[in-house]
């Protein structure tokens, strides 16, 4: 009862007090000290799955009905539709980090990009959420510079899948350049299962990731040798099966879906005086991508230091974007520190905010009857 | 909307000078700095020799970029060009430093931060009819509802410091608390507001929620309530919802024993740690209230010593926010203990030193969706301070538990997906389920969401 909770929760505080008073058996309290390798292990061993090598890899059972599968099951769940608005489909951003705290680098440092097999990601994602109309799939190291552009959907409505590319570069140049991985979207249907089981045998770690690194590096412009990854594979399908792919695939170019932070980062305070949000373009990108910039790496190293900074600019600079909608924006780009622009009034309702992203119309709710 | 160059869109490579970009870095291009505010006389010769500085690197600078671009025999010569890049990136390192006045880890340089205690803190020009304003509002903006498919619109608002932590241990923790405050609210369609700027210099540190909530209230008319949550507490109930129903007629819900707070006056009768405000006049007027004893300085210190002296086991330090508020509800109980509900049925706030050597017997005899001492709703690690350098407890212990507190959390997620963690302490994953060719059937039986769902509609 209420009565026995209340004794047993004051019984817990002063015990509490008391530990802390006493101090406990292991009595480090300073965090700098301490390696926390000691505590992330895995109590429970047991096998962990081998793959029969023999069998080709696979992402998952077979299926060839699922549009059908989620066309039913929209049908039957209609308070969780594809589209929550008549320009706006329904979309997850899924990113990813390392469970682990970030090492010192070593060499291979630069192919972490295998660790997150966002191929298995999308696929589980697009079968346990049916309601979903497009996975977008960004990069850790990507950043959203422009707070204020929405995407282009209905341009997307005959594509699959959408990535930042050039068609020459891919189709012509088979450059493994040609498109970028980093940031993408991926409808939800059957033709994206399809695509993602054509895509993933590069991927399983070890001898075949080997052999299809020399293969990619041997059909692709300006590939280096390394092993394979998931954005020159998908170069190599789409040139190889264009006719099966290629006419759902959307390479977009005009804005920046990803944007290679290399040649826009000094360009923000320029664009701050001559453009504004909403652009997502050159002029004001939607995505800054810290493409090979490794924020794990240890401090001494230029280019990482100069990544470092970068990100912290680049962080600012879409982050005055929300801080501007309550009044405030960063001291510099390179500051934590924050200032007032905008003074506080009695009146709060009447101040507009100078991008309109308070309330801005992507985010309206479709007024029903009933309230 | 307009074409850009083919440049070379290196995306990753097997290191050394062919990793680093092929863009020319402007000397000198360490970014401009806005507003900074003037300086006082010493700073002003420093100053002076710094500017010394810079000029004498921009003109070595500008003559190894001539050298560069102009030099005999060096064009194209890619050693001399990695030394020359790495030169420039140095340089550019040390200007930007140079520039970058402010160290972001000083305390504010400017002089004027301590208030005249003869006058009062305010939070803002006062506003007395903002049930009115609000209501207008909502009015005339329909498509932005205060209650959107019967639900009340709810705001969780977070945060931790600008800097990074003294330990790269302690921004880890707060990924991980991040992680799990969204997964928490993309299951239950709650926003999320995560806040790393002082938005006032006087109520920085744990005062500094007061002017964001403020903020948010005033800036988001539709919304119904602001939950503040601690970067420190974490969801380990993924399914549970807030009865908000029990609370129509109250404005601010917070844990605690009402005996702790009248009888025993003691300062953790309540938790600021996690409560939820109503956005509403009485709020914005009980912020006021509560502000006062916050501001940096004498006003803060001479504050805690009213406090120490007034509450029951409260050592001696610097007012905190807890304490002025659990001192304001029992000064001025009459004026606002009608529209606070102090809840303790389940753990809004869950101290975790009770909670995190249970989880095991939790999962063998309990299930999600309880919210109480059977399956916490929250775990709130108190004192353990992990993005700072020494805690209340033993390091080891904190993040130990810390660990399996995400752990247990997180298993509720990835339950969806088919997976478990090993235990709750390793990273590694297990698979649970086999993949099947009709996944749609678990769905239906296990998204978190579809059950909530189906809860809140049968209420209205």
């Amino acid at each position: 009862d209420a009565h026995s909770k209340r004794v047993e929760s004051r019984r817990l505080l002063e015990e509490a007090q008391n530990d802390a008073a006493q101090g406990d058996n292991n009595d480090n309290k300073n965090y700098a000290e301490f390696d926390i390798a000691k505590i992330l292990i895995d109590e429970e061993e047991g096998e962990k799955e081998k793959p029969d090598p023999n069998k080709p890899y696979s992402l998952g059972p077979k299926i060839s009905d699922w549009d059908q599968q989620i066309s039913e099951w929209l049908k039957t769940n209609p308070d969780f539709p594809n589209f929550i608005g008549p320009n706006k489909p329904r979309v997850l951003l899924v990113t990813g980090s390392s469970p682990k705290p970030c090492e010192n680098p070593v060499g291979d440092h630069y192919l972490l990009k295998s660790i997150k097999n966002k191929i298995d990601y999308c696929r589980k994602l697009l079968l346990s959420h049916p309601e979903i109309e497009f996975l977008w799939w960004m990069d850790s190291d990507a950043m959203f510079t422009d707070m204020a552009y929405e995407l282009p959907w209905e341009r997307y409505k005959d594509f699959n899948m959408v990535m930042h590319g050039w068609n020459e570069m891919v189709y012509n140049d088979k450059n493994w350049i040609g498109l970028n991985t980093g940031s993408f979207l991926l409808r939800n249907c059957q033709w994206s299962l399809d695509l993602l089981d054509a895509w993933a045998p590069m991927g399983p770690k070890g001898k075949v990731r080997e052999e299809a690194g020399k293969i990619l590096t041997r059909e692709l412009k300006d590939r280096p040798v390394f092993e394979a990854d998931d954005q020159s594979a998908i170069v190599y399908l789409l040139v190889k099966e264009r006719a099966k792919w290629g006419e759902k695939v959307y390479l977009e170019n005009a804005y920046y879906l990803h944007g290679y932070w290399g040649i826009l980062v000094d360009r923000y305070e320029e664009m701050i005086e001559n453009y504004h949000p909403g652009l997502g373009d050159h002029r004001w990108p939607l995505v800054t991508h810290f493409v090979g910039c490794k924020p794990c790496g240890k401090f001494g190293d230029y280019s990482v230091e100069r990544c470092l900074r970068q990100m912290d600019r680049a962080f600012n600079f879409g982050d005055n974007q929300i801080l501007q909608m309550y009044g405030f924006t960063h001291k510099s780009l390179a500051s934590r520190r924050v200032k007032r622009v905008r003074n506080e009034t009695g009146n709060p309702l009447e101040v507009k905010d100078e991008f309109g992203l308070l309330h801005p119309s992507f985010k309206a709710v479709k007024v029903s009857a009933s309230s | 909307m307009g074409q850009d160059n083919f440049a070379p869109q290196k995306r990753s490579s097997t290191g050394g000078a062919g990793g680093l970009p092929t863009i020319r870095n402007e000397a000198g291009a360490g970014g401009r700095n806005r507003g900074f505010p003037s300086m006082p006389r010493g700073r002003q010769m420093h100053k002076t020799f710094n500017n010394i500085k810079i000029t004498i690197l921009c003109g070595f600078v500008t003559i190894l970029v001539l050298r560069g671009t102009i030099g005999v025999g060096n064009l194209g010569s890619s050693e001399a060009e990695a030394i020359n890049q790495n030169l420039i990136e140095e340089t550019n390192r040390i200007l930007a430093e140079i520039r970058s006045d402010s160290d972001p880890t000083d305390p504010d340089e400017s002089p004027e931060t301590e208030l005249n205690p003869n006058v009062t803190y305010t939070l803002g020009p006062k506003i007395t009819d903002w049930d009115q304003q609000r209501k207008v509002w909502l009015s005339k903006n329909p498509e932005f509802p205060n209650f959107v498919n019967g639900k009340a619109r709810i705001l969780l608002v977070t945060g931790s410091p600008p800097n990074p932590c003294d330990n790269a241990i302690g921004d880890h923790y707060l990924l991980k608390a991040i992680k799990n405050k969204i997964d928490y609210c993309r299951l239950h369609g709650i926003e999320i507001v995560y806040n790393m700027a002082h938005l006032d210099k006087e109520l920085a540190g744990y005062w500094a929620k007061l002017p964001l909530i403020r903020r948010l209230m005033l800036s988001h008319p539709e919304l119904e309530w602001i939950w503040w949550m601690d970067s420190d507490a974490f969801f380990t109930d993924m399914v549970f919802e807030i009865p908000l129903y029990k609370y129509e007629k109250y404005n601010l819900v917070i844990h605690g024993y009402p005996d702790l707070l009248f009888e025993q006056k003691s300062w953790i009768a309540l938790n600021t740690g996690s409560f939820l405000f109503r956005n509403c006049q009485w709020s914005l007027d009980l912020l006021d209230a509560w502000a006062p004893m916050g501001p940096k300085g004498p006003i803060r210190e001479e504050a805690g010593r009213i406090l120490t002296a007034n509450l029951k086991g409260r050592p001696a330090f610097e007012a905190d926010d807890q304490s002025a508020l659990i001192y304001l509800l029992l000064s001025q109980k009459d004026q606002w203990m009608d529209k606070v509900f102090i809840e303790n049925q389940y753990y809004l706030h869950g101290y975790w030193a009770g909670l995190v050597d249970r989880y095991e017997e939790m999962m063998e005899k309990y299930h999600p969706g309880l919210g109480d001492e059977r399956w916490p709703f929250v775990t709130h690690f108190v004192g353990c301070k992990p993005c700072g350098s020494y805690g209340d407890y033993s390091v080891e212990r904190c993040l130990r538990s810390m660990q399996r507190a995400f752990n247990f959390a997180d298993n509720q997620v990835l339950k969806l997906y088919g997976f478990r963690h090993r235990g709750l302490l390793g990273p590694n994953i297990k698979r649970i389920r086999n993949e099947t060719a009709t996944p749609l059937e678990i769905v239906d039986q296990l998204d978190i969401r579809r059950s909530v769902h189906g809860k809140t509609e049968s209420k209205s």
